[in-house]
């Protein structure tokens, strides 16, 4: 409470001292130069950044995993598009749900989620990460991940192929090129 | 060691526990086993028929006779031959003595089927949840009357 | 594991999203120092309850949820499946769909062997050894995937025979990727041999002893590795298995390094019994004449009985255990994976060694996590 009234009264400061009115100044915390950035044509060229290095984290969860793996290695390559596999949720820009979402993994996978730096990205790679696949019925499985986590992607197939996947990232570009992701508020 | 002097040193020794014997083909032979004498015929079997491997453990559930059968699938790596022992328990209060001291990986399939079937498992070294979360404990979610299978909760369904 | 702390000890959660992990498990370490004084394997990250969903699956759908009990080896899931039902409705498979089923089979084996070295020796540090793997691993699945139209889950098997025949010019694509598979793996072996460091890491590292495995209920090439010639495939042959020749693979030390050879051996293996099927495939139909298998039949009665049917999977002994009561779908099924008692080695396995010995000793397990939760 004390921070945030703190706040005010350095806000009603500046605007008495009448530094709004200085065109083209900005004086204040990095909260506000990035809204202030969202406005101009700096967000475009933040997002091209983005979008051109999304690092996944290898999280492999079940047979959709196996093509998760194949996808960062030699064969499909996608190091040609900057989309690295990072072993460490600290270091990656995108989570990739492969596979069912147990009662028992959910906290860990929310905790996965919390660990990594915003802006991040959730694909949903399989059936069963969408709606429970041919586990739709189990009594251990939480079936709706789109509720829990904001889901960008969706890739269906049970598993999908690698290239599937390379064409969910490309989808997921476009958004962010668009600037119509959940990851980053506009 | 073939089928036939299997089964009968296993009744010759236990002729009181051991009953309802079935040589179904040369490699599987079947038998019934009075639950208060598991550990002992385990421990017979292990030692002197060489029955050295137990494939697996696991429980089945019959509401209509009320009972519980855990089954006991044991094999070996020095003959082919494969027994399928079971014990029935009492579907109300299924309580049966633990293998582990007689075969050490039944410990995990013995927490398993606690945990699905509500076996409960005298002298287990640790019988807490294996593959369910602390919480689902209780549900017994393999028994054939379970009301949370199927679960309805899937919405993004094609 | 006692969760009491002693004096300059400490517990050091492993899981259950790690790098090293080839699925989700938890490993809780009580370490002294860099030496691991107890430990304790939790599990259950992925179960998903397919025995439950099998129960009340009609024969013909449970085909597609047996392929996903253990992603990397869905065919030998899929033959002990329908092994069982076989066993219990007295299906007779002919001759070339069982040379089929012995071909996908250890294609199956042979990519789940490749990808499970290449993982572990990610682990271990070798990264560039896990780029080579799935390199190679790729020309499996394409051939595997020009007769099952899959690459992971294949649903290729039915009751009675297998669903498609092999395509045309199968032979010749088996012929030129085996030329470079067998280079490549001479290659993996020189690698592995000639690396001081990674030997350094493996040798007489994470020892089992035929009487401990054996006592553990290990099986597979974790219990090849001590000398122990246990092979399903050989003592308790099913298919046309009694018809091949072929080598049960196996080494003496029992440590990490010989766990891996076993798997190099079993891959050359395999080739060779490929290429004998490709040899001696009769031709004929791929299911049994006069029957209405292979036609489509939406409900299928299996007559009441239980039978147990093993298996050898990549990874060891799979066995189903099946009760039938006499209507469409399977009454009870015990799913018996391979990988479920050798994960449980590992808190014996692991006391006294150093943490960086932990992933060495793990992945050369190739543990498949999905199969111990099923």
């Amino acid at each position: 409470m004390d921070e945030i009234e703190q706040k005010n009264v350095e806000h009603t400061e500046l605007k008495d001292v009448g530094y709004d009115d200085v065109p083209g100044m900005v004086l204040t915390d990095t909260n506000f130069i990035s809204d202030f950035i969202k406005k101009t044509k700096v967000q475009d060229v933040l997002n091209w950044g983005r979008k051109n290095s999304l690092w996944f984290m290898v999280n492999a969860m079940g047979c959709c995993g196996v093509e998760l793996l194949s996808t960062g290695m030699a064969h499909y390559d996608t190091d040609r598009f900057g989309i690295i596999p990072r072993n460490s949720p600290r270091h990656a820009d995108v989570m990739i749900v492969s596979g069912y979402v147990t009662k028992k993994y959910l906290p860990a996978l929310k905790r996965i989620w919390d660990q990594m730096p915003a802006p991040k990205w959730v694909i949903c790679f399989g059936d069963c990460a969408i709606s429970g696949g041919p586990f739709y019925e189990s009594y251990s499985t939480h079936q709706n991940i789109d509720e829990i986590f904001p889901v960008d992607v969706f890739v269906p197939g049970c598993p999908p192929r690698c290239e599937a996947l390379i064409q969910g990232f490309v989808e997921l570009q476009k958004k962010i090129d668009a600037k119509k992701d959940k990851g980053t508020d506009y | 060691m073939d089928a036939n002097s299997i089964m009968a040193s296993l009744t010759g020794k236990f002729p009181e526990d051991i009953y309802d014997s079935n040589i179904e083909s040369g490699i599987r032979i079947v038998a019934k086993v009075k639950p208060q004498n598991v550990v002992e015929v385990c421990r017979y079997l292990k030692d002197e028929l060489s029955f050295g491997h137990l494939c697996c453990e696991f429980g089945a559930d019959y509401p209509d006779r009320n009972e519980i059968e855990v089954i006991y699938i044991i094999g070996s790596y020095d003959h082919p031959v494969i027994l399928t022992m079971k014990a029935l328990l009492p579907r109300e209060n299924p309580v049966v003595e633990s293998v582990v001291p007689v075969y050490w990986n039944a410990n995990w399939y013995e927490r398993e089927t606690y945990e699905l079937f509500g076996v409960k498992y005298l002298n287990h070294p640790n019988l807490k949840p294996l593959v369910l979360p602390q919480e689902m404990l209780g549900e017994w979610p393999l028994r054939k009357d379970y009301e949370g299978f199927p679960n309805k909760t899937a919405k993004n369904l094609v | 594991m006692e969760e009491t702390v002693g004096p300059s000890e400490m517990i050091v959660h492993l899981g259950p999203q790690h790098p090293m992990m080839p699925g989700p498990f938890r490993l809780n370490a009580k370490l002294r120092g860099e030496t691991i004084v107890d430990s304790e394997v939790e599990m259950g990250y992925i179960h998903k309850g397919i025995e439950k969903i099998l129960e009340n699956k009609t024969y013909l759908q449970g085909i597609t949820i047996v392929d996903r009990i253990c992603y990397l080896a869905a065919l030998t899931n899929e033959e002990a499946y329908v092994g069982c039902v076989e066993k219990l409705a007295g299906i007779e498979v002919p001759e070339r769909a069982q040379y089929i089923r012995v071909i996908m089979e250890e294609f199956s084996r042979l990519q789940s062997h490749i990808l499970g070295m290449g993982e572990y020796a990610g682990f271990v540090g070798f990264v560039s050894m896990f780029m080579y793997t799935i390199r190679d691993r790729e020309d499996i699945m394409s051939l595997m995937d020009s007769v099952t139209g899959a690459r992971i889950t294949h649903s290729f098997l039915r009751f009675g025979g297998v669903k498609d025949d092999l395509p045309d010019g199968f032979k010749d694509d088996v012929k030129y990727v085996f030329g470079n598979l067998r280079k490549a793996i001479d290659q993996y072996e020189e690698l592995f041999s000639s690396d001081s460091i990674y030997k350094a890491r493996t040798v007489g590292i994470g020892v089992l002893t035929a009487d401990v495995a054996k006592d553990l209920g290990v099986s597979g090439p974790p219990l090849r590795a001590t000398g122990v010639a246990f092979d399903i495939r050989r003592d308790e042959p099913y298919l046309v298995y009694d018809k091949l020749d072929f080598k049960v693979c196996t080494q003496k030390a029992g440590d990490v390094y010989a766990r891996i050879q076993v798997r190099l051996d079993e891959m050359r293996e395999s080739m060779y019994i490929i290429e004998q099927c490709l040899d001696q495939i009769p031709s004929g139909p791929l299911f049994p004449e006069g029957t209405a298998y292979g036609k489509r039949s939406p409900v299928m009665r299996v007559p009441a009985g239980e039978v147990f049917h093993r298996v050898e999977d990549p990874r060891g002994e799979m066995g189903f255990y099946m009760v039938s009561d006499g209507s469409d779908k399977p009454y009870r099924v015990k799913i018996r994976g391979p990988v479920y008692p050798t994960l449980q080695t590992l808190p014996p396995l692991l006391k006294g060694v150093t943490v960086a010995d932990i992933v060495a000793i793990a992945g050369s397990m190739d543990t498949c996590t999905s199969e111990v939760d099923r």
